[in-house]
């Protein structure tokens, strides 16, 4: 076909039209000749010629792009059809829409987080290690020290490379100031181990580990920031708190590790853990490293930990003081390990997201149903005059193809807005979910699952109806049933697990929210209103006694400050993840070396607990007295004294802690106080034992500043950090934050969840209502002639409306039933999401029940309103 | 006397391509209009054939389509205004190719339908 032809064509249409015409007019005169007239020459001249409009439209396919065109035609003509019917089109539209986009965006999330391989060389054989602790009941990871460190890197068989790691935020100085940069210590073949190497300078190399090499590699982000990209920067020489340090090398910019946020924006070499006089490189018990290996070609993830294992034995015999316990590896997928904590959630919204698209699914089904069973009489009329089953089918077939397709586009955009929401709103420490794209994949699957159950749910009504014969149809069409009954089974069928997935989504949403309301209800044991907290990066070179004295000074001059009410220093700041335990040793209670308690390690400045609002319980608080020339005293906390002291006035009692500063080593510390139990690492956990040394006798830290305010703590800063400032230019301050964003960022993940449930199970009940309402309209609308005869034969309204809220009803209660013995069962699967809530709390179910129940209730009314209002009459003379 | 509508099971289809050779057949003897070509194919065949008078139309459409009739508007000996169809060079030819492979597939099944085998 040229396109002059296109242009020709509607000459020749008209030109057909007109000789068809001509041939009617000739054919009519003759028949007029033989004697007819002119009524009966006209019908007989069309009756012989067959139909007009069909024969037309086949001569002018004549001329068509077969197919394409008679699918324009189609496309056109169904466009038309939903333009008509805009509420049901919009309906459809809208639910897969919704079911599109949430399906995809969270999909994406999950491909993210859970599936996506990690982003180095033969992820596969990255692997955690960490040495097993068997004092406890329960074995426990713990943190490899470096000389374990060292010996597992020489003596192992089954990695090809073992590194370690260790956070340790430094204080970088450039001509402007100084400022806080996130760090890693590393060994020298970390980047060798995950198979990365650097775009500029040299790796590292194992001369970096000995003193005086004090070499960094620097991250692109931290290269182009603070050097401009500067191509020479290899070999050239910075400052990191107070010491030179010369650039080996700039890292590729996707390079990243350990996967955290912040994200390390430098990685130092071992040296400067090797140079201190008791270097950290020497000490087996100081067990804080993170530790990767690449697992050699061939090699189990259990082969190298029956290896790793062999060595943790032996060193455990050989260094019984420090490695006792320690008698195992624990060896698993660098993957695993990361991604093991969030796996539950993920799960969780995988399965819900999947139920959405069910929902989804069922919803447009029935809406399709329900729309195809008005239609048969529109079917049966085209059938009548003319149209082809296959005409027919491939007309709904286009409709269904077309309301998908709208469907899909409105999700496509959903998804993109919801995934860009939800990474803002996302939690930051689930790891790698900042990384999260629109997964195409996954997008064209959740399409095709909408196209087909659109076209299968669309095409099947006017299958049925083809099958009979046009005049059976025509006449049931527009009189009583349309469907028939297997078609309402199945419609009845949909809306019951429309019920049913809904009232599983809404009972996990419940059981989670419950369980959030009882998280936030926690009392941590400290007041977090009005309190603003900040960390002040205090040279680690200065002698102890001048950074206790920076302290006081500083606190001095911020308690003077207008709207502070009080302020103090203390360390670790309660839901801030930094902790440490340490080893004590209680006064006449001896025990072998190497089975010392572990203790959780707290510093605190005199004030810290009245300013937090931690109470005394017996004894004293920590003061002036205990400085840096007083006896050394301690403080304990309650669950302290209940595990260590039972029974006994644990005032007075006498610990050896095993840490100290330079002044005080290890000396036997004094009980002088006992304080409430507070939660340092979440809501939820338990408080554990704690005790406090006042931070005059431990300078092992810089402490986090806490200064309670009169009003908005927040607006206070400005004036603190002038203070700060005024005192010495050159102190960053850093890690700025109330104590409310605290509390409110440990719970951000249940938060997270509940937020995200919550929506699903919103979408739920509305695309549960939404299928009952559609149900019992078309029920209605269907019965009209049964309830005009009914009124007619003295039915009352309020029988009508009756009838259609028990049908209503009967469904909705066999749903909610459903749901609520699936829950019953499914709800175990949640059970270690939920804090303080059993998986079948009854109230939830009870209320979860209720609501739904009250939703039918309001989704039948509409319908059963309007079959009541029926003027039976009217109707049955319409009928 | 007008075709009578018969009932589809009564019906015998035109094989494929039969009502466009007969069309073709009759333009060779002289060109026609619609109607004439309707009225021709009827008598011819003494009514025989059962052809419903506008299935013409699309077949026309489609030679056109394919060149091998083409059609002009005239005044007809009547007076009236038609659309006059003639055979091409083209329609020619294909009606020679049509015509004798019906002839072949004709002489194939009178063998078959033949009673007494040679």
């Amino acid at each position: 076909m040229t396109i002059k032809q296109f242009f020709l064509r509607r000459r020749i249409y008209d030109e057909l039209t007109e000789e068809i015409r001509q041939h009617l007019d000739e054919k009519t005169e003759e028949l007029m000749r033989e004697g007819m007239s002119r009524e009966e020459a006209e019908y007989a001249a069309r009756r012989d010629f067959g139909n007009v409009t069909r024969i037309e439209e086949r001569g002018r396919e004549a001329w068509m792009w077969p197919l394409i065109e008679s699918l324009w035609a189609d496309a056109r003509y169904a466009v038309r059809q939903l333009v008509k019917n805009f509420g049901f089109a919009a309906t459809a539209i809208i639910t897969l829409a919704l079911g599109i986009g949430a399906t995809t965006a969270i999909f994406s999330l999950v491909e993210a987080v859970l599936l996506r391989p990690l982003p180095f060389p033969e992820p596969d054989r990255l692997v955690w290690i960490d040495q097993q602790d068997h004092s406890l009941p329960g074995v426990a990871p713990e943190s490899l020290s470096y000389p374990d460190y060292f010996d597992w890197r020489a003596q192992n068989h089954t990695l090809s490379g073992i590194a370690s790691y260790v956070g340790s935020g430094v204080i970088f100085q450039n001509p402007s100031g100084s400022e806080r940069v996130e760090a890693q210590i590393v060994s020298a073949n970390f980047f060798d181990v995950l198979g990365v190497g650097p775009v500029l300078g040299r790796d590292f190399q194992w001369t970096d580990e000995k003193p005086g090499n004090r070499v960094v590699m620097l991250s692109y982000a931290f290269w182009q920031s603070q050097f401009g990209a500067a191509k020479d920067i290899s070999g050239k020489t910075i400052r990191l708190d107070g010491h030179n340090y010369t650039v080996a090398g700039v890292m590729p910019k996707e390079f990243r590790f350990p996967l955290e946020t912040p994200a390390p924006l430098l990685w130092k070499s071992l040296a400067e853990e090797a140079e201190d006089k008791d270097p950290q490189t020497g000490q087996r018990g100081f067990d804080v490293l993170g530790v990767i290996g690449r697992l050699k070609p061939g090699v189990t993830v259990e082969q190298a930990k029956a290896d790793l294992s062999l060595i943790a034995d032996n060193l455990a015999r050989q260094y019984p003081d420090s490695n006792k316990q320690y008698t195992s590896a624990l060896v698993e997928p660098e993957l695993e390990h990361m991604i093991g904590d969030t796996r539950p959630a993920m799960h969780m919204l995988f399965a819900a997201v999947m139920l959405v698209l069910l929902l989804v699914c069922a919803n447009v089904a029935g809406l399709l149903l329900a729309r195809g069973s008005r239609r048969t009489a529109e079917f049966a009329l085209r059938a009548a005059v003319g149209a082809s089953r296959a005409a027919i089918v491939r007309q709904l077939l286009v409709e269904s193809v077309i309301l998908s397709l709208c469907g899909g586009a409105a999700g496509v955009a959903l998804a993109f807005g919801l995934l860009r929401a939800i990474l803002k709103i996302m939690p930051l420490d689930i790891p790698r979910i900042q990384g999260a794209t629109l997964d195409m994949g996954v997008l064209l699957f959740v399409l095709a699952v909408s196209l087909v159950s659109g076209i299968l749910f669309g095409v099947l009504p006017a299958w049925r109806t083809s099958r009979r014969t046009p005049v059976t149809a025509l006449r049931e069409g527009t009189r009583t049933v349309a469907g028939g009954r297997g078609q309402n089974r199945i419609h009845n069928s949909l809306v019951i697990a429309q019920t049913a997935i809904g009232m599983v989504l809404l009972i996990s949403s419940g059981l989670l929210t419950r369980s959030f309301i009882r998280i936030v209800n926690v009392d941590p044991g400290f007041d977090s209103k009005h309190l603003l907290t900040s960390r002040v990066g205090v040279s680690s070179d200065l002698k102890h006694d001048q950074h206790y004295l920076f302290f006081q000074q500083m606190l001095d001059r911020i308690r003077a400050l207008p709207g502070v009410e009080s302020a103090s220093a203390g360390w670790p700041l309660p839901m801030s993840h930094s902790n440490a335990t340490v080893g004590i040793d209680i006064q006449g209670r001896p025990v072998a070396k190497g089975d010392e308690p572990n203790e959780s390690l707290g510093l605190a400045m005199p004030g810290y607990f009245e300013t937090m609002h931690i109470p005394l319980m017996a004894g004293r608080n920590l003061g002036p007295q205990d400085g840096l020339s007083g006896p050394p005293t301690m403080v304990i906390n309650q669950a302290f004294a209940k595990k260590y002291f039972p029974g006994v006035n644990p005032i007075g009692q006498h610990i050896q802690v095993g840490i100290g500063d330079d002044v005080f080593e290890h000396p036997m510390r004094e009980v002088v106080g006992v304080i409430g139990d507070i939660k340092h690492k979440g809501l939820t956990d338990d408080a554990d034992p704690q005790m406090y040394l006042p931070y005059a006798q431990a300078v092992i830290t810089n402490p986090y500043l806490v200064v309670r305010t009169n009003a908005d703590p927040a607006a206070m800063q400005s004036a603190i950090d002038a203070t700060i400032h005024g005192l010495d230019k050159g102190v960053p301050v850093y890690q700025v934050s109330t104590m409310e964003d605290y509390l409110s960022k440990s719970v951000a993940e249940p938060r997270f969840q509940v937020f995200l449930l919550t929506c699903f199970a919103g979408i739920a009940l509305l695309l549960a209502a939404i299928g009952l309402y559609g149900l019992l309209s078309y029920m209605v609308t269907q019965r009209t002639l049964e309830i005009g005869l009914r009124m007619a034969l003295g039915a009352q309204r309020t029988d009508v409306l009756g009838m259609i809220i028990r049908r209503g009803l009967t469904l909705a209660l066999i749903g909610v039933g459903t749901g609520l013995a699936v829950s019953a069962v499914v709800m175990r699967l949640i059970a270690k999401m939920l804090f303080h809530t059993r998986p079948t709390d009854p109230l939830t179910f009870a209320a979860t029940a209720a609501l739904l129940l009250f939703v039918s209730i309001v989704s039948c009314s509409l319908p059963a309103y309007r079959a009541a209002r029926l003027d039976p009459m009217k109707t049955l003379r319409e009928q | 006397m007008p075709m009578t509508n018969l009932n589809k099971a009564d019906q015998r289809d035109l094989f494929r391509g039969a009502l466009e050779m007969m069309i073709l057949r009759s333009l060779l003897r002289e060109p026609m209009h619609g109607y004439a070509l309707v009225q021709h194919i009827k008598q011819r065949s003494n009514e025989l054939l059962q052809v419903e008078e506008g299935s013409l139309y699309p077949a026309l459409q489609r030679m056109l389509r394919e060149g091998l009739v083409k059609a002009e508007w005239e005044i007809s000996a009547s007076n009236r205004k038609v659309r006059t169809y003639r055979i091409t060079p083209a329609g020619k030819k294909h009606l020679e190719r049509e015509i004798s492979s019906f002839e072949r597939m004709l002489a194939g099944i009178t063998r078959v339908l033949s009673p007494n085998e040679t």
